[in-house]
């Protein structure tokens, strides 16, 4: 019974922050500054009551709860709305893009998480901790992402799977040392390597167990880290993912696509964040 | 000399060397000498030029003064929120608590990347550079808040059941009186949530100026300077152009040796 009222407060939960996200993405468009300007506005072409009549249109059509019930309309017909550069369904611009960006991410953590599991599991085993590891990884961490793309792409060495792994291993690196190093610091697994424990034992044995709530939390860490490197990545490396599709959304001011790639990555980011921190609980309800 | 002093001296001489170079006579970011378009370091450029005959040295040291000024003070609205709205959290009645908290949740769940580019590319199309700037940074401040108010909110969380303010309490203490003596107790915890959100405003910035949506032209800015390096025929007419990435990393380096030791 406990458990059953566990996992409802959390899907309670989660459908409500996913209905926040919804509303409080469509009011932050709705209220941002320019959100009533039209680009045909600038265009010499249209006289002054041409552009007072657009004006006009746009304060009409730009209320809050219009702009709430096209979007929630749109999510429930299951299309998302439509696009207003391209005047399609948001969904036909979506779907095709989520196995790029899918794939781009599943093996962007995958070569990231093994980077940095070796890295740190060795950086942490030994005596002091050595600059070999923690130089690399704190410059990694220091270039910004577009950088880091934009410099592979003029070396020609790299793509955006080796960018994204990179940024998301030197970030994991970071606290999966200083987990480990703890672990490693606990006075049984001391004794039991002063007795002459095999140390891939210690490891499968004793420390990835004794770690792991940390590893889920620090899992769902990557996966949000992942969303905010894709734009720079697939922008830079003209990718047709997600990330791409919303940055010509932004700059062609398509606000319903925009909003349902917010959205898409909202939910992804809720479901990760929960995924992660939710299984203990249970096991403790 | 430890690291992060270090890590101060070394940035208060950027911040000086780029102050001289930005307030020296005859020195403008916007001023384009057509003549010199591209042209390799020399005694008039020190870095060269850029592809419209700007000083680089002048626009990567106003670059880099703006983008330290705006970090800065984004990181500084950050803080303040996070610490009024951790403390309220922590010290109001559990309702408000669990609402802020749930707020904080919902802002963590939007991926800042994508709230940025809505709200930029939102902007007035006839948005003038200071005012896109500002619009930047504000908005890295407005979603940047969340994480660090979560922070304060488990410090607070812990002052409140520590001993003193247990006592406190029972002495009848009220509760602006509480949050008076509680805020000092935070600093612990708001100094290293300041000092890591300035190089992360940085990142971002850069990032988001690198895909068109920053801060607008004539403005110098690291992200804009960033898409210098998408024209191949630059990277072969002079390697300045290289100098705004390197010193770039190196500013975020120092900030980031600086967070780390606090």
């Amino acid at each position: 019974m406990k458990h059953a009222l566990a996992v409802a407060r959390w899907l309670a939960r989660t459908t409500a922050i996913v209905l926040l996200v919804i509303v409080g993405s469509t009011v932050l468009v709705r209220f941002a500054p320019g959100y009533l300007s039209d680009a045909r506005e600038m265009d010499a072409h249209y006289g002054d009551t041409v552009r007072a009549e657009l004006s006009a249109e746009a304060a009409r059509s730009g209320s809050l709860p219009h702009l709430l019930s096209l979007e929630l309309r749109g999510w429930l017909r299951g299309d998302g709305g439509v696009s207003r550069q391209y005047g399609v369904p948001v969904s036909d611009l979506i779907l095709p893009r989520l196995a790029v960006t899918g794939g781009l991410m599943l093996r962007s953590l995958i070569l990231a998480w093994a980077l940095a599991l070796c890295a740190s599991l060795i950086s942490s085993a030994t005596r002091k901790p050595s600059m070999l590891w923690q130089a690399p990884a704190a410059l990694l961490l220091a270039v910004p992402t577009a950088a880091m793309a934009t410099l592979c792409l003029l070396a020609g060495y790299g793509g955006p799977v080796l960018v994204m792994a990179l940024l998301l291993a030197a970030r994991d690196f970071k606290f999966l040392h200083h987990t480990l190093r703890k672990a490693w610091l606990d006075p049984h697994l001391l004794q039991a390597r002063a007795q002459g424990v095999r140390t891939h034992r210690l490891i499968l044995g004793y420390i990835l167990p004794s770690i792991g709530p940390q590893l889920s939390v620090l899992a769902s860490l990557s996966i949000v880290t992942a969303l905010s490197a894709l734009v720079p990545v697939e922008v830079i490396f003209n990718m047709p993912g997600l990330g791409q599709l919303a940055w010509n959304a932004a700059l062609n001011r398509d606000l319903p696509v925009l909003l349902s790639a917010t959205i898409i990555m909202a939910l992804a980011v809720t479901l990760a964040g929960m995924a992660s921190d939710r299984p203990g609980e249970w096991r403790s309800a | 000399m430890n690291l992060k002093l270090l890590a101060k001296a070394l940035l208060a001489f950027l911040v000086i060397a780029a102050a001289i170079a930005v307030a020296r006579p005859g020195a403008s970011y916007a001023h384009q000498d057509r003549d010199s378009t591209l042209a390799a370091a020399s005694r008039q450029y020190p870095a060269g030029t850029d592809a419209l005959g700007r000083d680089r040295l002048v626009r990567v040291s106003a670059a880099l003064l703006l983008s330290l000024a705006g970090a800065i003070a984004a990181s500084v609205l950050t803080t303040a929120a996070a610490a009024g709205v951790g403390a309220l959290a922590a010290f109001g009645p559990e309702s408000i608590g669990w609402l802020a908290m749930l707020v904080c949740d919902v802002f963590l769940a939007l991926p800042w990347m994508f709230l940025l580019m809505i709200v930029r590319s939102a902007l007035p199309l006839s948005a003038s550079p200071a005012s896109s700037a500002a619009v930047t940074f504000l908005v890295l401040a407005a979603l940047g808040w969340p994480a660090c108010a979560r922070a304060v909110y488990k410090g607070a969380l812990n002052l409140k059941s520590a001993d003193w303010m247990l006592h406190a309490r029972a002495t009848g203490l009220r509760r602006t009186q509480l949050v008076r003596t509680v805020l000092p107790n935070l600093l612990p915890v708001l100094l290293p949530q300041f000092l890591i959100s300035i190089p992360a405003f940085v990142i971002a910035e850069a990032n988001l100026g690198a895909l068109g949506l920053g801060i607008g032209e004539p403005l110098p800015s690291w992200g804009g300077m960033l898409l210098e390096l998408d024209n191949s025929a630059m990277l072969f007419e002079t390697r300045w152009v290289y100098f705004p990435v390197a010193l770039l990393i190196a500013v975020l380096l120092l900030l980031e040796a600086i967070a780390v030791e606090a």
